[in-house]
């Protein structure tokens, strides 16, 4: 069952092209790393699908429709920037998210940051950028979503934090969502995942799942990219 | 327990590996529950769907078997066992031979070396007591 | 979800507005009392204040000059700024994520810098109450107020109530149009992919030159066609009639600008939004 499914997906900014007549299909219940250099197209191919682009030509569909109110109740976006209110506190950014979005589990963001050691008493505008992103993956994760983009969510976080965020969307796994992560530090997110769809420069280059590619080319997805994007 | 995952080759052919080791080992005893998927894919640090596959692999191989409501128990036949023990016992002789075979060493070399060795250890043993 | 948006807008807004109109309300009351305790006859000319007390009002008093002033500025720029900031910079991936409406987004905000315009009016015409409490009796103002009425309809024969309910009609549409005018300059700027923040002010600049010419424009054409009230400078029903029209129709053509800015402003942040 197709979770998202795009059809010429297509972006351009005047004369620049971010993303051409990309084709996917992304079933549920799937781990799938977005991989390409920097630049490639892989942060608008999450806007687009978090519903904060709209495409020039071709189609992003989500769950059966285009990105709109409905499907943002569905999808749970991280986005690489802090998106938080640096006035609130941390249970009051909890209270926001609890407000709304009805698939918001509050005890499960308790318990995370408890796990991480986050005072929900503290204000944001208090905390190191790493944490502040804990806080927002956290909120991100704390929802029962059918699809979950994220976008670098281990790049600013220290290595603990980073198998504890890795351990997370495994426990997260449910069988009818999926779980996009676009990111470059492919050899840390490897072993969670089930497909990859590489892109460049705007393209499709190559989507496959993992141990395809790891019994055809006998290296690991890590090891693959780096052969295809040498600079 | 650890789990030595390596990135170029497909997971779960890892874990199907490591997991027979431990049954043929002892570590997992017959007729053990084993824990959910999830669980043991959170263990190793790996997707619940490549465990999965794992899993059912083993149970291709019948080491494991699943009730459906009880989930996944090692298997009890000691037979399947010894079968496994075996052919993963050929495996490591053949590349053991295939490796000394590069050395250039002969059969005669390797039993006699083999011997010495396992002195050696006998006389570490006696020591120690 | 628009309540739930008009409920966080208010709670962002509050921590800023609520201190300060603290503010005003405490040197609005510290004066009133310096003046009342230490100088009861300020305001008339033939006796003498305590220099002491001169001092204490005279800082009092630009104090509360300076509050009145920071307190409108500060309405206007929360208006700016919470458009911007939160719907236009990084707070904008959170804001575009949610699941509401385009317009409930641009609703919110403008109702709340609505309701934040008029309190703060309300506030200042508070103040000022406040401090000339005690240099007429109620007596004063209600027999002040029915004279109005009373000579207002002997001229007119209309109500004063009718011009004040116009009046007010435009005020509310005009400050909508202001607002949504702001708005509207904002989501132009985010046209642009660099130099944002210049390219709004451009944008708002133009509009209010064009407003301005076409403005004066239709002022022209209204007053040729009604010279003949012009020339009667006011003194019977015909000038009354123009007034009427002239207020009537500002409303109107704000009315026009709301709708026109409100779907410009819409059409931008649905069909052309570009996050950095």
């Amino acid at each position: 069952m197709t979770i998202l499914s795009t059809k010429n997906l297509t972006k351009t900014y005047g004369k620049k092209t971010a993303l051409s007549q990309i084709n996917i299909e992304i079933p549920r219940g799937r781990i799938i790393g977005l991989l390409g250099p920097n630049g490639s197209g892989k942060s608008t191919f999450i806007k687009l699908a978090a519903g904060l682009l709209v495409p020039t030509d071709g189609e992003i569909i989500i769950a059966g429709e285009a990105p709109g109110v409905d499907t943002k109740a569905k999808v749970s976006y991280l986005s690489e920037r802090t998106y938080l209110n640096d006035w609130m506190r941390v249970s009051e950014i909890i209270a926001f998210f609890e407000d709304f979005y009805e698939d918001f589990n509050r005890i499960k963001a308790e318990n995370m940051l408890k796990d991480l050691n986050i005072n929900p008493d503290d204000r944001l505008k208090t905390m190191s950028k790493g944490t502040k992103e804990k806080v927002q993956l956290i909120l991100v994760m704390s929802r029962q979503a059918q699809l979950y983009l994220l976008d670098e969510p281990i790049g600013g976080v220290d290595p603990a934090a980073r198998d504890y965020i890795l351990n997370t969307i495994i426990t997260n796994y449910k069988e009818d969502a999926a779980v996009i992560i676009s990111t470059h530090l492919i050899a840390d997110i490897e072993q969670i995942l089930d497909d990859i769809i590489f892109i460049n420069q705007g393209e499709l280059v190559m989507s496959s799942s993992v141990d395809e590619i790891r019994e055809a080319h006998n290296k690991s997805v890590d090891g693959l990219f780096r052969e295809v994007f040498k600079c | 327990m650890k789990w030595y995952i390596d990135s170029d080759r497909p997971i779960y052919k890892q874990l199907v590996e490591q997991i027979e080791l431990r049954i043929i080992s002892g570590v997992y005893t017959p007729g053990d529950k084993l824990e959910s998927v999830r669980e043991m894919a959170m263990d190793a640090g790996v997707n619940p769907n490549t465990m999965q596959k794992a899993l059912a692999e083993l149970e291709r191989m019948e080491l494991v078997f699943a009730q459906r409501t009880s989930g996944r128990f090692i298997t009890e036949d000691l037979k399947v066992i010894e079968e496994a023990k075996k052919n993963l016992a050929v495996q490591e002789i053949g590349a053991f031979l295939e490796k000394m075979k590069k050395l250039g060493m002969g059969r005669n070399e390797i039993l006699a070396l083999m011997e010495k060795i396992e002195e050696g250890e006998k006389e570490d043993d006696h020591i120690k007591h | 979800m628009l309540g739930k948006l008009i409920k966080h807008e208010t709670r962002a807004t509050s921590r800023i507005f609520l201190p300060l109109y603290g503010a005003l309300l405490i040197l609005t009351i510290f004066t009133k009392l310096a003046l009342a305790f230490g100088a009861p006859d300020f305001f008339s000319d033939n006796v003498a204040t305590n220099p002491v007390i001169e001092v204490v009002l005279g800082i009092s008093f630009t104090l509360y000059f300076i509050a009145v002033v920071a307190l409108s500025v500060m309405t206007l720029v929360m208006i700016i700024q919470r458009f911007y900031k939160n719907l236009f910079t990084d707070e904008g991936y959170l804001m575009f994520s949610l699941p509401v409406k385009t317009w409930e987004l641009v609703l919110s905000k403008l109702l709340v810098g609505l309701i934040w315009s008029a309190v703060c009016t309300l506030m200042i015409v508070i103040s000022f109450f406040i401090l000339s409490l005690g240099s007429f009796t109620m007596m004063d103002l209600t027999q002040g107020i029915s004279m109005a009425y009373t000579e207002f309809y002997s001229t007119f024969g209309t109500s004063l109530n009718v011009l004040i309910f116009e009046i007010m009609m435009l005020i509310v549409v005009s400050t909508i149009s202001s607002i949504l005018m702001i708005y509207v300059s904002i989501a132009i700027g985010q046209l642009f992919n660099q130099h944002r923040i210049v390219a709004s002010f451009g944008a708002y600049i133009v509009i209010t030159i064009a407003l301005q010419i076409i403005g004066s424009i239709l002022m022209a054409i209204f007053a040729l066609g009604n010279l003949d009230a012009v020339i009667s400078q006011g003194q019977d029903g015909e000038a009354m009639q123009m007034i009427h029209l002239l207020i009537n129709g500002s409303t109107l053509c704000n009315v026009i600008l709301c709708v026109g800015f409100y779907f410009a402003t819409q059409y931008i942040m649905k069909n052309r939004l570009n996050l950095e």
